[in-house]
């Protein structure tokens, strides 16, 4: 086993038969304070990000728990928790991996300290601003990209500055050949610049609110493009760099294939890009593109699991290890996690599959085997791998350690396994007809009510995760304070001779004529990459036929408009969708289903990804405005046992039409047919149609000003699908008035 | 040669069998003679293969070893039929790949690199998926087998239809239903209105932001049919939601019963009169 280890000699390797021409050795530091700094905010900010989860959790099952402020509702605690999980823990836990793997799989310390101050400092600003802003209701709704523009230039400048630092390493490097992972670093790079750019596009209204470069079935084409492949490029390719170093680091093992790293990486990110339709089945989004998106899911399984068979294969030979080790113990469920959701995910990509899992829990429990075993495990693997590094101290405790895979593999199974059983009947209950061919379950909230038990078993899985990371904490502090941090490593590597005199610098594998020219790596990762996004995107907004128009739908009025808005600062899409799919049970329960032409004037779209309340697409008109006015107040006034939250606030607070002239000019800019000059009767026009809705309250006993938010977010909500009703509510109106004669 | 024959054997014996036993259940079964003969021979053909199949493995486990050294040799081992021999003698690395360890002149930071084959299972798993894509976009958008949504979506609809009678759903006719009185459809219909009506319309029909149901106004008529198209069909325009297909004809008139029965029941906090005063709504249900 042993000799398995050792280099290769001269005599196994005719390649090397020539003696290397001497080198002079060099000698220099890597920077540990950074990976330190990174692995300190990992912890803390995966603390905060939990925590927030679990809050999010018990919200579901006692809506009390949403503390009865606007800031700590469910609405926009949600984006919280997605955020500071994605973007701060599993994002710090990125920069924690790559500062100390590259550094040392590239021989050079980071090109710049400065950068690296830059990068870190400048990262958890963001994280805090959006801590500040999601709370505050600053939010453009688009999943997993809710930060306003500010700060969304704010990312881009931090991960411009990454990206600096680590080309400037891999320039300065002491390796002629770039290792495995840092290809997945520099595509994570790459893709997560374009991704970011290409969804953020929007027209600032004033600081913190813009509108979407695009709109309705586009605007959701480009989000779940970008939505899916921050799963893959934010979440996965970085992790899967990280494993590639961490795991034969800590299995002392050579990587099982080297040959399946090639193929398993050019495939991967070649077919991840173009599978992001499969959020957006059975909606308005058109057929041929929701068919590629099933078919790259489907190719996807071999390329995702190339990365686990090749993190299983390596650790062949250091199985006795995993029994005591529990960095190798972290490591295995992370990657065993990583290979079921991988192969779930295709699975759920499958229409008929889809048409039960959508919009259910299942989906929020295979996001969770995903961030909890993959992202989760690494982590923990990770920094109980480095800390004792870093502090050149054994590690506190590896008994606690251990506690720590037991509380986190329990929480794992606490949280999944009740997510699976409630997004099955949820899923099955909607579905549910009669013999006498109605719904069995025509009232929506039996279904909620139905799951109510399983969010507390899942808040409870989240908390059996959450101490286990307490627990690292204590651990990992302890260690710290039992050593002393080695700020500057001390390495030893010869320089990079000009490539004309370097043996090295020719020859092998073909894929090494790749590995020795970051730059062309970079430019063929990005080809790669751009392909499927190319392809999926630009007939989407060039043919016009895949957006039928439909004559009857007309822009939002400013009232509705100052409603809609109000709608997403409330962060209402989180529970609720607005896309009726064409199925019977989904036809019968809330009417047509939804059409792309619909949607030409929502900026940003609002289709939603969870249905844990109803639908709303067909909501206008459905009820009386004293309705919602009541059930917004306390919606268990009219859905007696609703897990909603109340919005009491919508009540009191004045309707902000300070930017509304701003945004009918920007929606002008971005094409909304408004009539020229509208911007300056829309203030006039909103209170003129409040006014109406206030005369319609004032009839049934409610009194009620007319600059009040509730009045706004009334005449969205009755305006939601109305637009192709036109017709048919005049046909029954008149077949009514026919009877009464 | 020796199964064709086997099966011609076979075929001709049972074309002899048939005759006495199956013409007379056939006719009972509604099938004609030439069907019933089709399903008997394609039966025995399955059953013939499964003897065939169970002949073929039990060959293959009896000769195991020498078929291992037939595998074994090289000029069989490389080839296409050797390959089909060492899946048959149960040769694992063919699924999982050969585990060759040959390390590279690869060294990162220590890391090193084996380079090992792709596990077949793992290749071959990779083009079936690929193969498996084309045919679904094909079967999709290049047949006029695969249903797109909406085709898919008329389709579940034309035949929800068969099971809905015609012309149930016509609302400018009026039903010609009584109230209905009995115990049972009456506390049937309270407790439908507990859970449907009793948020808009009060717990004791008072009425909050629907209307009082027990005084004498009504807005869409009180008589039992007029009240039962109203909750059939709803009235859209003022809030009121249309309950066919949540609840089922019956329970609709169950729950009209119930409401007529608490006319005049004077509850508290009752919401002021609103629409015509109509007498003929007097508590039909109670006579």
């Amino acid at each position: 086993m042993q000799a398995e280890l050792e280099l290769p000699t001269a005599a196994t390797l005719p390649l090397l038969v020539a003696p290397p021409p001497v080198r002079g050795i060099e000698t220099f530091f890597y920077d540990n304070k950074i990976v330190r700094d990174f692995g300190i905010a990992t912890v803390i900010w995966g603390i905060i990000g939990m925590l927030v989860g679990v809050l999010a959790a018990f919200q579901l099952a006692r809506p009390e728990v949403n503390l009865g402020n606007a800031y700590t509702t469910f609405g926009r605690i949600r984006p919280l928790h997605t955020n500071a999980v994605i973007f701060a823990f599993v994002g710090n836990g990125i920069f924690t991996g790559v500062y100390y793997s590259l550094q040392r799989l590239c021989k050079a310390r980071m090109f710049s300290d400065v950068l690296s101050k830059i990068h870190f400092w400048g990262w958890q600003l963001i994280i805090v601003s959006a801590v500040i802003s999601l709370p505050l209701g600053l939010t453009t709704s688009k999943e997993y990209a809710e930060l306003e523009w500010p700060i969304d230039i704010a990312i881009t400048v931090v991960w411009v500055v990454f990206g600096w630092n680590m080309f400037g390493t891999i320039a300065r490097r002491r390796e002629r050949h770039l290792y495995v992972g840092i290809w997945f670093y520099i595509a994570t790079f790459l893709t997560v610049a374009v991704l970011h750019i290409v969804n953020s596009a929007a027209l600032p209204v004033s600081f913190m609110k813009s509108y979407s470069a695009y709109a309705g079935v586009q605007d959701a084409l480009v989000q779940w493009w970008y939505g899916h492949n921050a799963v893959a490029f934010f979440l996965t390719t970085p992790y899967l760099g990280l494993m590639y170093y961490f795991l034969p680091k800590a299995a002392e093992r050579p990587v099982y294939s080297y040959r399946l790293s090639i193929i398993h990486f050019w495939s991967l990110i070649f077919i991840y890009i173009w599978a992001g339709p499969h959020h957006l089945l059975y909606t308005a989004l058109p057929d041929w593109a929701q068919s590629l998106g099933v078919a790259f899911s489907i190719m996807l399984i071999a390329p995702s699991w190339g990365g686990m068979i090749n993190g299983l294969l390596t650790l062949r030979g250091a199985w006795d290890r995993v029994r005591t080790e529990p960095v190798l113990k972290f490591f295995v469920v992370a990657i065993t996690a990583y290979g079921m959701a991988t192969f779930e995910g295709p699975m759920l990509a499958l229409k008929n599959v889809n048409a039960l899992a959508h919009f259910t829990d299942w989906i929020v429990a295979h996001v969770h085997v995903g961030a909890l075993g993959w992202n989760g495990f690494l982590t923990f693997g990770m920094l109980y791998w480095l800390w004792p590094r870093l502090y050149k101290t054994p590690l506190h405790s590896t008994k606690l350690a251990n506690t720590h895979f037991w509380l986190g593999t329990f929480g794992i199974l606490f949280y999944a396994i009740p997510m699976y059983w409630s997004g099955f009947t949820q899923g099955l209950m909607w579905k549910q007809f009669n013999s006498e061919g109605m719904l069995q379950y025509p009232n929506f909230l039996e279904t909620v009510l139905q799951l109510v038990p399983m969010y507390y078993l899942r808040g409870i899985g989240g908390v059996l995760y959450l101490s286990g990371v307490f627990l690292m904490m204590f651990n990992l502090y302890k260690t710290a304070k039992s050593g002393v941090l080695l700020v500057n490593e001390k390495a030893e590597a010869p320089a990079l001779l000009p490539a004309a005199e370097d043996p090295h610098a020719t020859g092998g594998h073909w894929h090494r004529w790749l590995e020795r020219r970051p730059f062309q790596l970079a430019v063929g990762a990005t080809v790669a990459i751009l392909i499927g996004g190319v392809i999926e995107m630009v007939p989407m907004f060039l043919v016009e036929s895949n957006v039928p128009t439909i004559a009857s739908v007309k822009p939002y009025t400013s009232l509705e408009l100052q409603g809609r808005d109000l709608y997403i600062k409330e962060g209402c899409s989180n529970c609720h969708t607005q896309m009726v799919r064409p199925f019977r049970s989904e036809t019968e329960r809330y009417g047509e289903y939804s059409k792309a032409g619909e949607f030409v004037y929502d900026r940003p779209f609002l289709w939603g990804s969870k249905r844990t309340g109803p639908d709303l697409h067909r909501l206008g008109g459905k009820y009386p405005h004293s309705w919602h006015y009541n059930h917004m107040m306390d919606p268990t006034s009219m859905s007696p046992g609703s897990i909603m939250p109340p919005y009491p606030w919508l009540l009191d607070n004045e309707i902000d039409y300070t930017d509304l002239p701003a945004k009918i000019r920007v929606l002008q800019q971005l094409g909304t047919p408004y009539p020229a000059g509208y911007d300056q009767q829309a203030v006039a026009d909103a209170q003129q149609q409040a006014k109406g809705i206030v005369a319609e309250l004032k009839k049934e006993d409610i009194d009620v000003k007319s600059d009040k938010e509730i009045v706004a977010l009334i005449a969205y909500l009755q305006r939601l699908g109305t637009d192709i009703k036109v017709k048919p509510e005049q046909a029954a109106t008149s077949a009514e008035a026919a009877a009464a004669q | 040669m020796g199964l064709l024959t086997a099966a011609s054997l076979l075929l001709s014996g049972m074309a002899k069998a048939q005759a006495p036993e199956a013409a007379a259940p056939a006719k009972a079964a509604g099938m004609n003679e030439q069907e019933l003969l089709f399903w008997v021979l394609l039966g025995l053909l399955g059953v013939l293969l499964l003897v065939l199949l169970s002949v073929g493995i039990t060959i293959v486990v009896q000769m195991k070893p020498q078929l291992r050294l037939l595998y074994n040799l090289p000029t069989v081992h490389g080839t296409w039929s050797g390959k089909v021999l060492g899946l048959l003698v149960g040769d694992a690395t063919l699924v999982r790949g050969e585990y060759r360890d040959e390390l590279l002149d690869h060294d990162y930071d220590g890391i090193h690199e084996f380079d090992n084959d792709l596990p077949p299972w793992w290749k071959y798993g990779f083009y079936f998926t690929i193969v498996f894509a084309f045919v679904y976009v094909g079967y999709y958008h290049l047949t006029t087998k695969g249903q797109l949504q909406v085709a898919e979506y008329e389709t579940e609809m034309r035949q929800a239809a068969l099971l809905v009678s015609a012309g149930s759903d016509d609302p400018t006719k009026l039903t010609t239903y009584l109230a209905l009185t009995t115990a049972a459809d009456l506390s049937s219909g309270k407790s439908i209105y507990a859970t449907n009506c009793a948020p808009c319309h009060g717990a004791s029909a008072e009425g909050k932001v629907g209307p009082n149901l027990t005084d004498d106004y009504w807005l869409h008529g009180g008589e039992v049919n007029q009240v039962y198209k109203t909750i059939k069909f709803g009235i859209p325009s003022k809030g009121m939601v249309a309950w066919k297909g949540k609840l089922s004809g019956k329970q609709i008139l169950q729950v009209t019963s119930y409401a007529l029965s608490l006319q005049g029941s004077l509850p508290a906090n009752a919401k002021p009169p609103q629409g015509e005063k109509e007498a003929v709504g007097k508590p039909v249900a109670g006579l």
